[in-house]
């Protein structure tokens, strides 16, 4: 595994709730960044985030990470939920609120 | 440009999913000037209808439509917004 597989990995496994997004929750840089990261806070769990857009390498290397081909990428307790429709979709249908609860709880724990 | 990838993207899911309902709709205009359209990649939004969904998560279900268009999502489309259904699904749906 390469440097960069490596360092999004660590990432992945160190966050419990982890968005890669273009831009930031504060100044997204693009619309389906910006409606993952909306709906992340609407749950009201701290997440991290990493800004790909800071680094090309992670730009390219977490579409090969996570064998998903766009940004924004949700990964919860290591595993990938999915891309901005899927995200959403769980928001609307309450999902999103157990999954990362649960996944924070068990960090806590 | 655009209408030739609509086409591409119909002909690839025809090709590798049974589709019962298919409906590919561009919407780069609404994305023009941002940063992920200067590279002149597009956004499309597609509705796919297939028993292939059946007993699949919303991730699999987007894998195998990004399976299906492959290299497309490298070189032609830089975002697919994407509402994958089994035709029981679609057809609550569209009755509800």
């Amino acid at each position: 595994m390469d440097e960069i597989q490596q360092a999004i990995k660590e990432q992945v496994e160190a966050h419990p709730v982890i968005l890669f997004m273009k831009g930031t929750p504060q100044f997204p840089q693009c619309g389906f960044s910006m409606r993952a990261s909306q709906a992340l806070a609407g749950v009201g769990v701290e997440f991290a985030y990493v800004n790909v857009l800071e680094d090309e390498r992670i730009r390219q290397g977490v579409k090969e990470f996570g064998n998903w081909p766009t940004i924004p990428q949700l990964y919860v307790g290591g595993e990938l939920v999915g891309g901005c429709d899927i995200i959403l979709e769980m928001y609307e249908s309450g999902e999103l609120e157990t999954l990362v609860k649960e996944a924070a709880a068990k960090q806590d724990g | 440009m655009n209408e030739q990838r609509v086409r591409m993207i119909r002909e690839r899911m025809h090709d590798a999913l049974a589709v019962q309902q298919l409906e590919v709709v561009d919407e780069s205009h609404l994305h023009a000037g941002h940063a992920g359209a200067r590279d002149g990649r597009g956004h499309f939004r597609v509705l796919v209808v297939s028993d292939a969904f059946a007993d699949k998560s919303p991730l699999q279900r987007h894998r195998l439509i990004y399976e299906a268009m492959g290299d497309a999502m490298e070189t032609d489309i830089h975002a697919l917004t994407i509402q994958a259904m089994t035709p029981q699904e679609y057809q609550q749906a569209s009755s509800g």
